[in-house]
């Protein structure tokens, strides 16, 4: 779900942590059945690899797709109560159902979802693909080439007494970036931001590491609100991660001090007012600038301007709203619950109507 | 499930519909010559061992069936041929919906497709065979024929509920950071915070206390929730907290409410409205110091249980999970905890009786107590260096003896 052009500028670059990208990222996979128990955030790799996040198995996987056909011309992904037409395809009513995640894949330009069939402890999740022409295709997993992180767990090691494990780590965000999966997590127990990057191709024993982020908000450090959504972002000439926390913060964070157990002391580059709920974020470029477009649950979208974002200031005074990078709300972006890039010039959300959730393409504003 | 069958004959287009029949029809054993028209017969059968449900077309001539095992079969094409449409209430957009994902088979003179996912109650579920979308079949003039088995609604007579909120205790820090919310039974996912509401003492609920997180942190068996209150709103010097304030204040009077609309995971609301009334006491931002816990050693050679008396109500999930005895030889004791005494009380009974000698009481510094704040690390850290210099182990020990 995010704008692979940004991760390309940063692999040019060369100044990033991590592993050296392997030859093939489908490499060292098996083919068999993907057995997800849950689907959350989906995110594409190279050449179609797809990584979802199964937060009911604490895991990462990354399915090649074989969705690597080059899209020919714009593709055509408007689909009109999206929610009804996939409850129609897994059987269920539309209410029976949630759209979790929205992923485009950057070379065939298919819109991927994430969705979870069924509200109840039977619920199952489907990967659906929506070729051009708005056609809807539930994705087997019963054959697939695909390859598995767990993620670490605690209570499994350490709990005395005999009852299940009632710990989950619910993922918010994951991000391929330059053989390395970036996950972000929040448990349903311990009150921790983790941001875990994990080498890919994925290896048994590199579980990858955990670093904790503090970030400078009035005179006071954060250090434990998780993060909502991220995305690479080269800041001058830094590569950097950009972070949108759960209340409010936009954090940078250079991408080379994401070394295993490290703390990292962000700088919060603007705040949005509150009442935020950040959802997704992408990075684009009109008129010779780049841009953040956020979406958020109770302010629409925010187009933040990145003109010298290399020189802010962290903010650490008290301010009355929205300090920093300077945004605008682009008022005619209603009801926005998921959003990625499409093209140079598009988005695609899926946006809700009504009891409808609608599948659009919009000119990036 | 019902039975729902339909007899067909081409000719005269005796197509028996039969919604939600109640009072099935056995399948009629299709009789064919060659002069007269195709007769079958479809019906919507349950799966034997008790899967998914499955429509069946039975008694079609061999020439057909010896088409529909062509290779050329494809998905697609027999799409074309039986097709399931799920149909429920809500509005129908303007293009048509797809048909419902299933494999085909032909078996032992039986046209089968099993739909990928289970019926679920309340859909109606429309199969229709058409096989005059095969070329070159004598059939062509006649079809399509549709065959529709509604599943009935669930019975939704509430009975699930609020069995128990944490922290329990009547009096709350103003910093408290979370609530978890046990219910009798499995509860359904998405859009879950418009049932939850906290009111201030003059019924008039505060505004956007809680962190809504999209994912919802259930537990596995979707019994507990954690409910976080939002962290903006309990930090000192950060945005939401100048803007709107705290969503506590020491001294006053709250009420969390769990309205009855909350749906069980079959679906039906909960059986009564929830309330939990609290006041509102100082914040705490002190960590968690487990020497100044009481540690009762129970005799040895008994099962008594060892309790640990904290200073302050602790965490229920984590208090549940983070502190454990390793026995004279440091390996871990067996055992169950009970939590009491509103999460002041930790009682651990172990499986076997307790073996005399030097114990260890291993408590992970990640523990929190009711605002956040862990052992040698408060919830709120107010300069960067102090991070620095906090703990880095990862579990503190008590030392006791059993005799």
């Amino acid at each position: 779900m995010k704008p692979i052009r940004s991760l390309l500028t940063l692999l040019a670059c060369g100044a990033v942590a991590g592993a050296a990208f392997a030859a093939s990222p489908t490499a060292g996979m098996n083919e068999g059945k993907a057995d997800l128990k849950s689907v959350g955030p989906i995110a594409f790799g190279p050449e179609g690899v797809l990584f979802a996040a199964d937060t009911k198995s604490a895991a990462i996987f990354a399915i090649a797709t074989g969705d690597t056909a080059p899209a020919s011309g714009s593709p055509q992904l408007k689909v009109e109560a999206i929610n009804v037409k996939l409850g129609a395809l897994l059987g269920t009513a539309a209410d029976q159902l949630t759209i979790d995640d929205l992923a485009v894949n950057p070379v065939s330009r298919n819109a991927w979802l994430a969705v979870t069939r069924g509200r109840g402890t039977e619920a199952a999740p489907v990967l659906v693909r929506v070729k051009s022409g708005g056609v809807l295709e539930a994705v087997s997993l019963d054959k697939v080439k695909f390859s598995k992180a767990d993620l670490p767990n605690p209570p499994a090691e350490a709990q005395p007494g005999k009852k299940g494990n009632p710990r989950l780590e619910s993922i918010t965000d994951i991000v391929f970036l330059d053989g390395n999966v970036l996950v972000a997590g929040l448990s349903n127990e311990e009150f921790a931001s983790t941001l875990r990057s994990i080498p890919f191709p994925f290896q048994a024993v590199n579980k990858g590491a955990a670093v904790e982020i503090y970030h400078g908000a009035h005179g006071a450090f954060e250090t434990r609100s998780p993060v909502r959504t991220f995305v690479p972002f080269k800041v001058g000439n830094e590569p950097s991660l950009l972070a949108a926390y759960q209340c409010t913060p936009l954090v940078q964070f250079p991408i080379k001090e994401l070394q295993p157990g490290a703390k990292i002391r962000g700088k919060t580059i603007a705040e949005l007012g509150n009442r935020n709920r950040p959802l997704d974020m992408i990075v684009y470029n009109k008129d010779g600038k780049e841009w953040l477009l956020l979406s958020n649950s109770s302010r629409g979208i925010m187009k933040i301007s990145t003109d010298n974002i290399d020189k802010a200031e962290s903010i650490t005074t008290r301010v009355a709203d929205k300090q920093g990078q300077t945004y605008q709300t682009i008022e005619a972006w209603t009801g926005i619950e998921q959003l990625d890039k499409l093209d140079g010039g598009h988005a695609l959300v899926i946006r809700r109507e009504g009891s409808a959730q609608n599948l659009e393409v919009l000119a990036l504003p | 499930m019902t039975r729902t069958v339909g007899v067909f004959i081409v000719a005269a287009l005796a197509a028996a519909c039969a919604p939600s029949s109640s009072d099935p029809k056995p399948a009629v054993p299709a009789a064919r010559t060659a002069a007269q028209p195709l007769r079958f017969s479809m019906e919507w059968v349950a799966a034997t061992n008790g899967g998914v449900a499955s429509v069946e077309v039975r008694g079609l001539d061999s020439a057909l069936l010896r088409r529909l095992e062509q290779p050329d079969m494809t998905a697609e094409r027999w799409a074309r041929v039986l097709a399931v449409f799920a149909e429920s209430s809500e509005a129908t957009p303007s293009s048509p919906l797809p048909a419902m994902l299933g494999a085909h088979s032909v078996a032992g003179g039986v046209v089968r497709f099993t739909p990928r996912f289970p019926l679920e109650p309340g859909v109606r579920y429309r199969a229709v065979f058409n096989p005059s979308a095969l070329a070159g079949q004598r059939a062509k003039r006649a079809g399509p024929f549709t065959l529709v088995h509604f599943v009935p609604p669930r019975d939704l007579s509430p009975t699930t509920t609020v069995s128990a909120v944490y922290p329990s205790a009547n009096v709350l820090p103003e910093n408290l950071l979370k609530f978890y919310l046990h219910f009798s039974a499995p509860m359904s996912r998405g859009g879950i915070y418009e049932h939850i509401k906290l009111l201030d003492s003059a019924g008039k609920p505060v505004d956007l206390p809680f962190l809504e997180i999209d994912e919802e942190l259930w537990n596995p068996d979707r019994t507990r929730l954690t409910l976080f209150i939002d962290p903006g709103r309990i930090k000192r010097g950060v945005k939401p907290l100048e803007d709107i304030g705290p969503a506590l204040a020491e001294g006053r009077f709250f009420t969390l409410v769990i309205a009855a609309t909350w749906k069980d995971a079959a679906g039906a609301p909960l059986k009564e409205e929830f309330r939990k009334a609290f006041r509102v006491g100082p914040q705490d931002r002190e960590p968690p110091d487990p020497a100044k816990w009481s540690l009762a050693p129970p005799a040895a050679g008994t099962r008594e249980p060892l309790v640990v008396g904290f200073n302050k109500p602790m965490d229920h999930a984590l208090a549940s999970r983070m502190l454990r005895v390793t026995s004279p030889g440091g390996r871990a004791v067996e055992g169950d905890v009970v939590l009491s005494d509103f999460e002041r009380r930790w009682s651990f009974t172990p499986d076997e009786p307790w073996a005399a000698g030097p114990h260890q009481l291993v408590v992970q510094t990640t523990i929190e107590d009711l605002a956040g704040n862990n052992i040698g690390k408060p919830f709120e850290v107010d300069q960067f260096e102090r991070v620095e210099r906090r703990l880095t182990t990862s579990s503190v020990s008590r030392a006791f003896e059993i005799r």
